[in-house]
């Protein structure tokens, strides 16, 4: 069966983000009320496993090999079956 | 004595780090990254530059390079190990130094002369130094600032891990504040050494700085301490 993975990748709370920042100074200018911006990264994928549980367990193994756990907190989003 | 400057695809300090190894009268080989072993080689550099773009985050990508297993193995083994700007990001990145490199606080690449304090010259990286001495050295580096989190911090603190740090211009007038951080580094760290001494890491790059044409000779004892250091060794 092939899955597609999502996988997102943020900074840790309390880790100082200045693109979260920058944009955040940004959507103030254009008068959206927004705070606590923070950006992160998503990574997508089409994976080979026997099932959803499977192709999971291999998006988080992905995950673990990829973010940094210094700054980095990493979740598997979603997982769906593809046709 | 042989230096290996390991070259990933995207290094670009590579020759600078050659150049100033030669320059000291250390013999210094290129070694692509997926070079498997690094025999005969007593030391290794990871130079600065942008491996694999940057891509995923600085030096995320280089520490999956089949040479990043024979250079773990000399860390572990005791040889000196150093990491220049992104060479720092990937010895970071691959667990050989502790904490990370982000993005600098004010989100520009900064490419500029710096001031560093040397507060450890027990190390064959800056035996040669003189304890608190000011260097002029420059930086390049859009992910720079240091990160750990307080309990490391206080180790490295504790260890004297730390090697170097940001430090204002000792010329006269002075800068007022903390302007010298050029990047928002805890504890304005600039490089840190792991706890036996033998792996450095510094966003500075002190290849840049062994010769008068280029502004600065402070970066030279950096290397004749090495040349010294693997003298003994030998």
């Amino acid at each position: 069966m092939k899955y597609h993975a999502t996988l997102l990748i943020e900074l840790k709370d309390g880790i100082l983000d200045p693109q979260g920042r920058a944009v955040e100074s940004v959507l103030k200018s254009l008068q959206y009320q927004a705070e606590n911006v923070r950006v992160g990264r998503v990574l997508e994928m089409e994976l080979e496993a026997a099932n959803e549980s499977e192709a999971r367990a291999t998006a988080h193994s992905i995950g673990k090999a990829l973010a940094n756990p210094v700054m980095e907190v990493f979740v598997v989003e979603a997982i769906k079956e593809l046709a | 004595m042989k230096v290996a400057v390991i070259q990933f695809p995207g290094s670009n300090c590579d020759q600078d780090a050659v150049w100033a190894l030669q320059l000291v009268g250390l013999k210094a080989e290129l070694v692509w990254h997926t070079a498997t072993r690094l025999e005969g080689f007593q030391a290794a550099i990871l130079p600065g530059g942008f491996s694999y773009g940057d891509y995923l985050r600085a030096g995320a990508l280089a520490k999956f390079s089949p040479v990043m297993q024979e250079v773990r193995r000399m860390a572990e083994h005791g040889n000196p190990v150093v990491g220049i700007c992104n060479g720092f990001q990937v010895l970071t990145e691959a667990g050989l130094l502790p904490g990370a490199l982000l993005a600098n606080t004010n989100l520009h690449f900064t490419c500029k002369e710096v001031f560093l304090r040397v507060e450890r010259t027990n190390l064959p990286f800056t035996a040669g130094y003189k304890p608190g001495q000011v260097l002029k050295i420059p930086i390049a580096h859009g992910e720079g600032r240091y990160y750990a989190d307080s309990e490391t911090l206080e180790r490295l603190e504790q260890n004297g891990q730390v090697v170097f740090r940001y430090a204002p211009d000792p010329n006269p007038h002075p800068p007022v504040g903390e302007g010298f951080n050029p990047n928002g580094s805890l504890n304005h760290i600039a490089g840190i050494a792991n706890e036996a001494g033998n792996v450095l890491g510094m966003m500075p790059h002190p290849e840049r700085a062994v010769e008068g044409i280029l502004g600065s000779t402070d970066g030279l004892p950096f290397f004749t301490s090495l040349k010294q250091a693997l003298e003994v060794v030998a």
